[in-house]
């Protein structure tokens, strides 16, 4: 395969589990998902009084012979689903102890994830953030979709500061239709500030999935002898006695992922706090079975 | 409290106490570069941890560092005690100059050890953890040195147990400084175990000066060392025999009892023993001294006799029992050293009235001094220029034994000194003026009021001629320009007075016998205790040598003595013919103690140490290297628990 970012295996095993959206989606082509709009599908929605210019075609007889009323019979709208990948492409992402870096990780989720999307007829796009959103792809349904995302996916190397919660918030702005937001970061920001930005998206009635990505070194921090800490956003360096300073470290650690975690809860978020040693393709099989419509729902 | 070491070279180990702090300068350079994401936890984690774990790791540090410190100076086996002071371990002979005086037998505080004892086990255990340096031995009775060769011996020595003699303290460390001086001793100290008693240690003694200068210039560089058992008892009590003097046919006891406590209430329980008769009582008084004269019946025994008054054991049994002996009375004998003339007829006149008591006078000129019976000498008159060379030495060592001596000015100019006092130039007093006598010590000395309460009509002296007096010395009476007209030296048992006028019409009104009879009587009386007649001496004392053919045994039943020991022991003795009571002296029963000031003064510029908790521990010198050993283990595991992780459950990051 052209992209070593991609598993056909693993495309082929997920290939049966669909991308649900947890809630009602305001597509531009008729789809799998729920729509806020009354449309022309199976599923029954309501009844409504007749008003003046209704099409009478829709008018519902067999009521209107028991009842002698005019009712409007009505029924749910489907449409499609547009998935926006925001991937954090700060320095830190770059961040790897001994398996593949987060950046490597996030690659794999977005391309797969992606590939998933498109195949079952959403929309799909990419967003590259770094001090501020470097490359921006649209989402379509289009399968040639697929291979700017993988293009862009390949060639994205992180750099610089992170600029995702700028990038939140523009596309919060930008982003009229309800869409699947899916955030793919370390979310080594201002925690305050982070769930302003998903604040913002909620608002926005976007749905948010968050995949948390952190290495196994920075949740244990069990380094022995001193090392020479290097920052890789701005290259400052901090000499350190870990031992010294690991309980500190995993409590600011622990502070700061309690942070996050209640940032997400409070605008609902789909929150996936995952370490890159996991098997990627199961974190998106749970993924998905999590989003699946609890029985008796579609 | 200072600390010595035995193995001074290892103490360069302690180098080493820098070894964990450069394997931490060198692990700090020796860090591992990694870049890393979670940037912001790490400085606060740093923020948060510098103050307090930076303490722990400095604490770690110094704990690591200590323990090294502690195994270095373990390895070099540490002494401590006020004693030996810092560097006082090389040490390559050891003089030990030993108090053997009564005072000495003052039990310490466990109530069963005396001062002298506890003394000697502290040096025993001193020498021992010194490697047994070179040992000599000093002590204060036989005042010789002797080589010792082990520590161990020192209980075991007749010279090193109890008697009743003086120790005469700056004498002994002259001793000891002629010792250093005649032999090869390499580094030397001196140890001088002793209780501090001021009257041993004869702050006004003139060797003083020779026992400074001799420290100082020790080639050896000898150090003086202390060993204080200056502890005071506070139930103690003594007795003494001032004087017996047989008077018909009852014998009179003057007797002392002193007591260390002034506040004791109850009565002393006394025993008489006289010729092997005892009788007893128990006497009651108030305040520290007491004395009292008791008479006891002799019956129609005649010639010689003995006895002793003891009172029960209590904290110094040396100082218990006081023995006695009289026989038939025995006129004292004055021997005048005079250049003749009207001075020479009064003052033979004073010293044997004629029809008291059968005293006899002897007069002499200068140049026959050598012809005085120093052992039977009752007062020693010398209206002369002072003494010098032997004659002097001679009359030094009459008055160190108790002796009495009365000195008058020379007619004529005197450039000799004796006694550290020398007389000036003759003074006359202005034409119709005369020297009067306006203050006398009416309480002590020659001069004091009589038993009656009567005083010496002193101030009816005149004089138009005197020798003033240079040196030190006690002013007893003074004349009205403050000149002194009696002076007193005290000459370690015996008495010197020096008056500045004499008994010439062309001198004073001296000859009037207002002044001079009550003086030269008293002189006498004082000469006759240094007696009791002849059958009492202070033991160790010249009297108590053997001469040709005496043979010593003792006769009192008292107690037992030792055959070695027996010249310094007191008790009732016969020496052939002799019959002879010896006691400590009386400056034993005051319990002075030397003041730190006056031993600053009298050692000042030496080197030298004064260790004061002899007595209380069983070492001068203790070996710390297994406390050392301990802190050092203190200091390891202090370390490791500073060093052991915090339970990785306690804070662990929830995914």
């Amino acid at each position: 395969m052209k992209y070593d970012f991609l598993d056909s295996e693993a495309l082929a095993r997920l290939g049966a589990m669909p991308l649900e959206a947890r809630q009602a989606m305001t597509g531009n082509v008729a789809g799998r998902h729920r729509s806020p709009h009354r449309g022309s599908s199976v599923e029954f929605a309501e009844y409504r009084k007749y008003v003046q210019g209704d099409d009478t075609r829709r008018l519902d007889w067999k009521a209107y012979a028991r009842s002698d009323r005019y009712y409007i019979k009505e029924f749910e709208a489907d449409t499609n689903l547009r998935a926006y990948f925001v991937l954090d492409a700060s320095a830190s992402m770059g961040f790897s102890a001994d398996d593949d870096s987060r950046i490597q990780f996030a690659r794999k989720l977005a391309a797969t994830l992606s590939y998933l999307i498109i195949d079952q007829g959403d929309a799909a796009g990419l967003s590259i953030c770094q001090e501020k959103i470097h490359l921006e792809i649209p989402p379509t349904r289009k399968p040639a979709q697929l291979n700017n995302i993988f293009d862009v996916l390949a060639k994205t190397e992180p750099s610089g500061e992170t600029g995702l919660i700028e990038a939140l918030h523009t596309i919060a702005e930008k982003t009229n239709q309800r869409a699947l937001i899916i955030i793919m970061s370390d979310l080594f920001c201002d925690t305050k500030d982070l769930a302003d930005a998903l604040q913002h998206l909620r608002y926005r009635k976007h749905d948010i999935a968050i995949f948390h990505m952190l290495d196994q070194q920075e949740l244990k921090f069990d380094f022995e002898r001193p090392h020479r800490f290097i920052d890789m956003e701005d290259q400052t360096s901090l000499v350190a006695e870990p031992i010294l300073i690991a309980e500190d470290y995993r409590k600011a650690m622990q502070d700061f992922l309690s942070g996050v975690k209640s940032a997400c809860h409070d605008v609902h978020a789909d929150y996936h706090l995952i370490t890159t040693d996991q098997d990627y393709e199961k974190i998106i099989h749970d993924f998905l079975s999590t989003r699946l419509p609890k029985k008796g729902r579609k | 409290m200072p600390v010595t070491f035995l193995q001074q070279s290892l103490l360069w180990g302690l180098l080493a106490v820098s070894i964990p702090i450069i394997i931490h300068l060198l692990n700090r350079r020796r860090f591992r570069t990694v870049q890393w994401a979670a940037m912001d936890f790490l400085l606060k984690a740093t923020r948060e941890s510098r103050g307090k774990k930076k303490l722990k790791y400095i604490i770690i540090l110094t704990l690591r560092a200590l323990a090294i410190a502690a195994l270095i100076f373990a390895i070099a086996r540490p002494l401590v005690g006020g004693f030996l002071g810092w560097g006082g371990s090389q040490v390559d002979t050891v003089i030990l100059v030993l108090d053997r005086s009564p005072s000495m037998e003052q039990l310490t505080n466990d109530g069963d050890t005396s001062k002298r004892l506890a003394a000697i086990k502290s040096v025993q255990q001193s020498l021992e953890r010194l490697n047994n340096p070179k040992l000599v031995l000093i002590d204060s009775a036989s005042a010789s040195a002797q080589a010792i060769p082990s520590p161990d011996a020192l209980t075991e020595l007749s010279a090193t147990s109890a008697t009743d003699t003086k120790a005469l303290i700056p004498a002994l460390v002259s001793t000891a400084i002629d010792y250093i001086s005649d032999n090869s001793t390499g580094r030397t100290e001196i140890w001088l175990a002793s209780d501090l008693q001021k009257s041993d240690w004869s702050p006004d003694d003139g060797r003083w000066d020779a026992v400074r200068a001799g420290l100082i210039d020790s080639p050896q560089q000898a150090t003086l060392r202390i060993i204080s058992m200056a502890s005071t008892a506070t139930d103690n009590v003594a007795v003494r025999v001032v004087s017996a003097t047989r008077a018909n046919n009852e014998l009179s006891l003057e007797i002392e009892i002193i007591t260390s406590d002034p506040n004791r209430t109850s009565a002393v329980p006394l025993t008489y023993s006289l010729n092997g008769s005892r009788s007893s009582e128990s006497v009651s008084f108030e305040g520290q001294r007491y004395k009292y004269r008791k008479n006891l019946p002799l019956g129609d025994k005649q010639g010689e006799g003995y006895g002793f008054v003891a009172i029960p054991t209590d904290s110094n049994p040396r100082d218990n029992v006081s023995f006695f002996a009289y026989g038939e009375h025995t006129a004292a004998t004055t021997y005048l050293i005079s250049e003749g003339g009207e001075p020479s007829r009064w003052l033979k006149l004073a010293c044997a009235p004629p029809g008291l008591n059968n005293d006899r006078c002897k007069s002499l000129s200068m140049d026959q001094a050598d012809q005085i019976d120093w052992i039977n000498a009752t007062l020693i008159i010398w209206q002369a220029p002072l003494p010098s060379d032997k004659t002097a030495n001679k009359l030094n060592e009459y008055l160190e034994n108790g002796g009495a001596a009365l000195f008058l000015p020379p007619r004529g100019e005197s450039d000799t000194s004796f006694l550290g006092v020398e007389w000036q130039n003759l003074e006359t007093s202005a034409q119709g003026q005369y020297f009067i006598i306006e203050d006398w010590n009416q309480s002590d000395g020659p001069l004091r009021d009589g038993d009656d309460g009567i005083s010496i009509p002193a101030s009816k002296l005149k004089a138009i001629k005197r020798r003033n007096i240079n040196g030190d010395y006690t002013t007893l009476a003074s004349w009205s320009d403050q000149q002194p007209f009696l002076i007193r030296q005290v000459v370690g048992d015996g008495t010197a007075i020096f008056a500045t006028s004499l008994p010439d019409y062309m001198w004073s009104n001296l000859a009037d016998a207002d002044v001079l009879l009550p003086v030269v009587q008293r002189m006498i009386r004082l000469g006759d205790l240094r007696f009791s007649s002849v059958f009492s001496a202070v033991a160790g004392g010249f009297e108590t040598q053997l001469a040709d053919g005496e043979i010593r045994s003792r006769i009192d039943e008292y107690s037992d003595s030792k055959s070695s020991n027996a010249a310094y022991e007191a008790g009732v003795w016969k020496f052939g013919e002799r019959l002879l009571a010896t006691n400590r002296p009386a400056s034993e029963d005051e319990w002075l103690t030397l003041e730190t000031d006056n031993m600053k003064a009298l050692l000042n510029g030496t080197q030298y140490s004064l260790f004061e908790d002899a007595g209380k521990t069983d070492s001068l010198v203790k070996e710390i290297w297994k406390a050392l050993l301990i802190a050092m283990l203190v200091f390891l595991i202090t370390e490791a628990l500073l060093c052991l992780q915090p339970r990785k459950s306690k804070i662990k990051v929830r995914t």
